[in-house]
This record gives structure tokens, sequence and C-alpha cells, in this order.
């Protein structure tokens, strides 16, 4: 589904990524580790098109996006959160989940403003939807908050809800369990199979090694920009490369 | 709302104060315009008083040159700023922050300069006069009372529609501008093309109050242009909040008022304005009346606290 070959990134001259090959399978869920500044979220920002137009190195359902901006990228169905979450801070939560679904809605300009049948219909329709998607992460009571007065940890899930509004192929998490208790990361790993069942393909980058071993089909492991390692969480667990350059300089977080 | 907009002209009569009441109306229409851009887009723009401008002057031109009925005059004058909009906005909304305020000033002086200068189509510094009043069959809107019953309504609408929009899926889009752009495009948003839109909206806005305000005065001159008209409405909208469209209206009855007593110190208006407008953006950011209000439910909560003595 998700192809990336040779991809390479250089901030003024410091290699963050160099050479990495990548593949999520349709309907699986990759795992991306690796220590703080290995790369892993300048990868995501590749992908959805944040750097600019890459060199001819990531296929999406067959396409070549590299060329495309950040809206077409995300009209081919991907959606991603963010480390820091960047929610729209004076937006109320359901303000937030409702831009993710503008793209799939109609209502121009004119039939906004006059307010007619057929946009207030779409609205209706389209906060419907929203409020599934707060409903499922368990957001539901706090949809009339504004987004930003939200602890850390549930503006992250308002980002899940967010990129699961817009219908995506291929959802990308980066680190959506920091800031949440034991409980409530069982919770979310629930949630994630819940997804990935309803046909959506999952990249997820994480630090919480017992959350992502009991996740992941497939994880790929950067080091220093370089991929050591990829395969199944038993493959990497018992790694000797991984357990070196990973696991042993750093240390695991659980 | 309306009511009171039928009820009001009966206690002015038909005097000044109707007279005034037409002018707030005119510009509040303008203010909501710049409400939707500056307060909710976050893109903050000198070209309002440019556009009010080209309503103006395009309006009256058309009408007196070529003989066209006002009411299609008005039109084609908004198809002009429309398109004027359009080209300057692809150009200028390039630029974010203060870039983009000077760029827009420099729009609003271009227009003055033009209008002072292409005399045998604007009549230069003595402007333009005997512009025709408009007309619905053989009734004419001629008098303050009759034209009342145009400016409040289509401001009504204006607001409405504007309050509509802020409340829906391209709403929404608007608000995202002002934090953030990058974020909302990686959810599918085209970014651009809603930016330009609000520019042209709200640009529009301008250019329909400066229509209506030449088929009412009947004359118009290069003052209706000027840079401190451009700043009489960024302050109208600091007083009045710039997420509050009514409280915009209320800024623009402000000024509109501040502008009849302060003709003492006219020569001083400038300066006094500059002040008041540095004052309100440094200790009133959500504006004036925002600030107003929450000062007197702060004072309010401090009374029910001393009288109910919570902690005794």
């Amino acid at each position: 589904m998700l192809e990336l070959r040779n991809v390479s990134k250089a901030f003024s001259g410091l290699m963050a990524l160099s050479g990495v090959t990548l593949t999520v399978r349709k309907g699986s869920i990759k795992g991306l580790i690796g220590p703080n500044g290995a790369g892993k979220t300048t990868l995501f920002n590749i992908i959805t098109g944040l750097y600019g137009p890459q060199k001819d190195a990531v296929t999406f359902l067959g396409t070549d996006i590299s060329g495309l901006n950040p809206a077409q990228i995300a009209r081919l169905g991907i959606s991603r959160t963010f480390q820091q979450a960047h929610l729209f801070k004076t937006m109320t939560v359901l303000e937030n989940v409702l831009i993710g679904r503008h793209y799939r809605t109609k209502a121009g300009f004119f039939s906004c403003g006059l307010r007619t049948t057929w946009s207030r219909r779409e609205e209706r329709y389209m906060k419907e939807k929203a409020l599934h998607y707060l409903d499922m992460l368990g957001l539901i009571d706090m949809k009339d908050l504004i987004a930003s007065r939200l602890p850390m940890g549930q503006q992250r899930l308002v980002e899940v809800a967010r990129a699961l509004a817009t219908e995506p192929n291929l959802l990308l998490l980066d680190e959506p369990t920091a800031g949440l208790n034991d409980r409530e990361t069982d919770d979310f790993r629930d949630l994630v199979f819940t997804i990935q069942k309803s046909g959506v393909s999952i990249l997820v980058i994480e630090h919480h090694m017992k959350f992502i071993m009991e996740l992941c089909d497939e994880i790929a492991v950067l080091n220093f920009g370089v991929k050591i390692a990829d395969g199944s969480p038993k493959e990497i667990q018992n790694s000797p490369t991984v357990i070196e350059a990973y696991l042993g300089s750093e240390g695991t977080d659980d | 709302m309306a009511a009171a907009i039928v009820i009001l002209p009966l206690i002015f009569g038909d005097g000044y104060y109707l007279n005034a009441m037409n002018f707030i109306a005119i510009y509040s229409i303008v203010a909501i315009g710049l409400c939707l851009l500056t307060g909710y887009g976050g893109q903050f723009a000198l070209s309002h008083a440019g556009f009010f401008a080209i309503g103006a002057y395009a309006s009256a031109i058309l009408s007196i040159k070529t003989g066209l009925h006002p009411l299609v005059s008005i039109l084609l004058a908004q198809v002009i700023a429309a398109l004027t909009a359009l080209g300057i906005g692809a150009v200028v909304l390039r630029l974010k922050g203060h870039y983009l305020s000077i760029a827009t000033l420099a729009f609003t002086v271009i227009v003055e300069v033009l209008l002072k200068n292409l005399v045998s189509l604007t009549g230069g510094l003595q402007g333009l006069s005997s512009i025709p009043r408009i007309s619905i069959g053989t009734f004419a809107l001629d008098s303050d009372w009759r034209y009342y019953f145009i400016v409040w309504p289509t401001v009504l609408f204006l607001l409405l529609f504007s309050l509509n929009l802020v409340d829906s899926r391209i709403g929404r889009v608007f608000r995202t501008l002002k934090e953030g752009e990058n974020i909302a495009q990686l959810f599918g948003v085209e970014i651009w093309s809603h930016k330009v839109r609000l520019f042209v909206l709200s640009s529009v806005y301008a250019s329909i109050a400066g229509s209506l305000y030449a088929h009412y005065v009947s004359f118009v001159s290069p003052s209706v242009g000027a840079v401190m008209f451009a700043i009489e409405i960024v302050l109208a909208i600091a007083f009045g909040g710039y997420t509050m469209l009514w409280g915009a209206m209320l800024g623009v009855a402000a000024i509109n008022f501040l502008n009849e007593y302060l003709t003492v110190f006219a020569e001083y208006k400038r300066p006094i304005y500059g002040f008041a407008l540095i004052v309100i953006m440094l200790f009133f950011p959500n504006g004036l009346l925002d600030g107003l209000m929450t000062g007197i439910r702060r004072f309010l909560g401090l009374i029910k606290i001393v009288k109910g003595h919570p902690h005794a």
C-alpha cells in the first residue's frame, strides 16, 4: 500500500534520513521505533508532503505521491496525528473533527452563507459522522470544549478522531500513547485493532515497547536516519543489531 | 433586531439621527467584511478603504457616464471590485502578518492616487457629483427615510450571511487560517483557494458599502478611499472585538459619533485615533468591548463574593 524507496533527507548538511526503504502492507499495522532523533517524525513529514516534493521515492496505492502537495496526499487517503498535538486551538473539539470531514463535503460559499436546505442537511450529516468518531474515542462529553483546554493525552485522541474523520486508507500515528496511563494505553491498543478491522492500514511511531510489540504485525527500527532492522516483533526483539544499537544504548521504556 | 430597525426611525424622525443611522449601516458593512477577514481569517488587511472607493467610483462612473440604472451599475461595480480583489489577493495573500498589512495599505494608497489623477474619469480632486439616486420604477429613494429601508435590510442580510458562513464548513476553514495553515492542508483542505475567496468576499463587502454610499450622498471625492478611513475601520473592529460581528457594528457607531464630536479637535483626530488603537491592541487583545464585558463580569463576581461571604 505504501512504499518508500531509498528516501533521504538532509537538514543543512546533516543527514536526518539516509536511504530508508519501508513498506506498509495493506490492512497491516506497522511500527516504527528508534531512539529520539532517529528520523521517525521526519519520515512522517516526508510521506505527508510537508517537506515539499521528494525525488520520486514515495508510492501510495500504486500512485507516485512524491510530487504532490499535502492536501492532495491527504485526499488520496493518508491522514496523521502529531507528536505535539496540533489542534486548532480556538476551535471546539467537535469543530476540530469537522475539519477532517471538510474535503468529503461539498456545500459552497453561497449555500453555506444562505444556509440552504441542502447545506443544512450536509452539515447535519457531517456532525453525525464527527460525533461517531468522537464517541469511538470516548470524547463525546467533551465535544463543545475548546480543544486546547484538554489534557495533552486527550488532545492526541482528538487528533486521532480528526484523522479518522477523513476516512483514510492509511493512518499515521506519532506517539499516540504519550500522556496516557496503562489502562488508557490498553484501551487505545484495542481501539487501533478496531480501526484496523475497519480496513485502515496503520503506521505507528512509539516508544512504548509493550504497546508496540502487542500491536504491530511488523516493526522497522531506525537509528541515526538509517533503517537497521525490519521484521516481526519477535525478530526485532531478538535482533542483536537492534539490541545493541537501540535497546542496549537507550534502555527500554518498559 | 429587525423590529428595532423598523421602530428606531420612528423615534428619531426624519433628521440628523436618521442620516447618521444610514452612515452607520454603510460603514457596518465594511466592518463586518473586515471582521471576517481579520478577526476570523487572521489576515490583517488595510485594503478596505481602497475597495470602498472602487465600489463608490465604479458605480458612480457607470451610472453617470453610461446612464445605466443605479441598481445595474451597483451590481457591475461589485463585479469590478471582485475581479480586482481576485487579482490583488492572488499576489498579496502570499505575504503574511505585517507584510500583508503594508502591501494592502499600498493598494489603498495607489487607489487614492489614481482617483486624484485620472481626472477625466474620476473628476480628480473635485470628485464626481450628481450621482443618480437609486429608484425602483418611479419610486426614488431620495430621502434619508427611504434609503434607510434599503441600507439596513442590506446590513441585516450581509450580517446573517456572515454569521451563517462563519458557522459552516467554509467558515471553519477560514478560522483555521489564523493558526497554522499547514495543519488543515494535511486533512485535504485546499487552503489557498479558501484564503483568496475570503479576501474577495471581504473586499466586496467594502465595495457594496462604497456603492451604497455613492448613491446615497450622490457625491464622491478621493477622500472616500483615504488611508485614514482604512485605519478608522480597523479601529471600529478593534473596539467591537475582532470576531464579534455585532460588536463591529457598535464600533462603527462609536467611531461615527466620535467623528462628529471630535470635529472640535479635527487636527488632533489622527493622533487620538492612533493612540486609541495602540492602547486597545496592547491592553484588550480581544477588542475593547470584550475587555469591558470581562471587566464588568469580574466586577460583578467580586460584589457577589463580598456579599455572599463564600469563605465565611
